[in-house]
């Protein structure tokens, strides 16, 4: 898993699709920096958040299950695990199921899992081990993506499966099909349209370039500052009541 | 001589003051200025002088807002300390140097504060110690002198509130009421408990993330009267009259519109914060229901009192520290000069540890 967003925190980073090497940036909507809302209860994010690598959600293939195309981004996870993980840790993670987000009409699988070394890990092997011992955990995951972009204007979102999550052998199919429309993609049998696949270990890929290719591409982005500061609007806490 | 702000005719938000809120804020609102009516022009902290009752004044919304804070020893570590400063760079205690009632009407430098509330309503002021969403169970130190804002520490190691899910930290800015004391050895009527020895608890609810050591003006709501460990802890509820709704929420019927789960998050907040350390539930007085504003200000008004009393010695304080600069009328008042000397032993600031990662656990119980 590439964590994108460390739990309680607002900035929405993410991996830049479009971007060469797909660095993480954070999302920028109507010229703004985006950064979630807090929806009360919640503060932020309510886990880290992030994508499963080498897999892509294919906005030309409706979905079967939710009958909405895909969101045309690697497929999301949310890490439930106890540490609050940094922005780009790469982290293994164990698989316990996932939810049917329908997001502005787009399919948008959100995989539910554990990092590895969380001290509780081997208690956790499928969904209802996270209902048992993290009562209220799925309730709040399915409130917080319903919600979430109700402060912004947007209306609530939407679920398939009557936002019942679906447990680990489905989750790992879904995985599966996304990893096979994301191989498509890098071995160019599918159109990624504006999509970056430059890599630099997928070999048999055409968009395969050079360690010191690579190295350029970073050194032609402006050198890393100082942060800037969080405008305070950011710690705006919604409240409203649940339709 | 110090007026105090009577009820005037500015009103932000016109029919929203009410009649019927008034008159039950006359009465609070009355016995306040009995209570304080005692005041007597504003002190410039040079030496002692004798006068009646003078209580401490630094006068002024504006001069709070330009009280500021030095850190001493390193963030997160024991050795840490936030001491304050009055307006003209002195050391002072938040526990006693700091007026109780915010603003007069002398106070010409900022008028647009004013407009916030509407004219019959009292004005506090605050000590932040806990931004909201933070962890470090920071507090004044009431047995220190000049009581600076330290980390508490419980069986040794540096104390941070748990996580209760679906909380973050405090899920309020924490604080306190300078001027009050909720005194151990009187028993409480309402609550049957005696008082926890500390400065009566404020949680400002408005939306802004204040920081430990700022004072902020706010306007009291209501009250929860919870019992701590077998001990009497009120909780006030008040917002900031900065806050861009101060002027819609005037009682605890417009959190419970405005906010709504708030009120109820907060009880199950306090009833559920320390189970994680293996203390038990904790209970309230009047079934968990949040009193109004009235109520609270009588509550304020009563742990005002028990502190007078602590600095003029009728009371035993036991360890508390009531040493300080600007009750001149107090034993306890001390000079410039040795303020600055207590403040001077204290460790060097320094830059601060990285905190566990024990910290971010959330905690869910079974409810």
């Amino acid at each position: 898993m590439v964590v994108e967003v460390p739990r309680w925190t607002n900035a929405k980073m993410e991996i830049a699709t479009k971007d060469r090497l797909n660095p993480i940036k954070q999302d920028v909507k109507k010229g703004k920096l985006r950064y979630v809302a807090n929806v009360f209860p919640h503060k932020g994010y309510i886990w880290n958040y992030g994508a499963i690598p080498q897999t892509w959600e294919h906005p030309g293939h409706k979905d079967e299950n939710t009958g909405y195309y895909g969101d045309n981004d690697p497929i999301d996870v949310c890490e439930i695990g106890s540490k609050v993980c940094s922005r780009g840790e790469v982290i293994k993670v164990k698989v316990l199921g996932t939810l049917a987000l329908i997001d502005e009409g787009e399919t948008d699988w959100k995989v539910i899992a554990i990092n590895i070394e969380d001290p509780e890990a081997a208690k956790y092997n499928n969904i209802d081990d996270v209902r048992k011992m993290k009562p209220g955990y799925l309730e709040a995951t399915v409130d917080w993506f319903r919600r979430y972009k109700v402060p912004d204007g947007k209306p609530e979102n939407q679920f398939a499966f009557n936002e019942e999550f679906k447990d680990k052998d489905f989750a790992i199919n879904i995985i599966k099909s996304t990893h096979e429309h994301w191989t498509a993609l890098v071995s160019k049998t599918t159109d990624g349209g504006e999509i970056n696949c430059t890599n630099t270990t997928v070999s048999d890929s055409s968009f395969c370039i050079s360690q010191e290719s690579a190295k350029a591409t970073v050194e032609a982005v402006p050198p890393f500052g100082t942060a800037n500061t969080i405008p305070p609007e950011v710690d705006k806490w919604f409240y409203y009541q649940k339709n | 001589m110090l007026r105090l702000p009577a009820g005037r005719a500015e009103e932000a938000d016109g029919a929203e003051g009410g009649t019927s809120m008034r008159a039950g804020l006359g009465q609070a609102w009355r016995g306040l200025r009995l209570l304080l009516s005692a005041r007597s022009g504003p002190c410039s902290g040079a030496g002692r002088r004798r006068r009646r009752l003078a209580l401490p004044l630094c006068s002024g919304l504006s001069t709070m807002a330009r009280c500021g804070t030095e850190p001493r020893g390193r963030p997160h570590s024991p050795e840490y300390r936030l001491y304050f400063k009055n307006a003209e760079g002195k050391y002072i205690s938040p526990f006693h140097d700091i007026p109780l009632l915010a603003g007069s009407k002398e106070d010409k430098e900022v008028p647009a504060k004013r407009s916030k509330t509407n004219g019959s309503e009292v004005v506090f002021n605050m000590v932040v110690e806990v931004p909201r969403w933070s962890n470090a169970k920071m507090e004044i130190a009431t047995k220190e002198p000049l009581n600076p804002i330290k980390q508490d520490i419980k069986r040794g190691k540096l104390r941070y509130v748990a996580n209760i899910f679906p909380h973050k930290g405090y899920i309020w800015n924490y604080g306190a009421l300078p001027q009050t004391w909720e005194d151990p050895r009187h028993k409480d009527k309402d609550t049957g408990c005696c008082g926890d020895n500390d400065p009566i608890d404020v949680c400002e609810i408005g939306t802004k993330v204040h920081s430990p050591g700022e004072i902020i003006q706010v306007k009291v709501l209501g009250v929860l009267a919870l019992i701590d460990e077998g001990e009497t802890d009120w909780k006030i509820i008040a917002i900031s009259v900065d806050d861009p709704e101060a002027q819609k929420i005037h009682d605890i019927d417009d959190v419970k519109k405005h906010k709504p789960g708030y009120l109820e998050a907060t009880a199950e907040w306090f009833r559920l914060y320390k189970v994680p350390d293996d203390k038990p539930e904790n209970q309230f007085a009047f079934n968990g229901e949040f009193k109004d504003k009235d109520f609270a200000v009588e509550i304020i008004k009563s742990t005002h009192e028990y502190w007078k009393a602590l600095l003029h010695k009728k009371a035993d304080g036991g360890a508390i520290k009531c040493t300080n600069v600007l009750v001149h009328d107090s034993p306890f008042c001390c000079s410039e000069e040795d303020a600055r000397l207590i403040v001077q032993s204290a460790p060097p600031p320094a830059s601060g540890d990285s905190v566990s990662a024990e910290v971010d656990v959330w905690h869910f119980l079974n409810k």
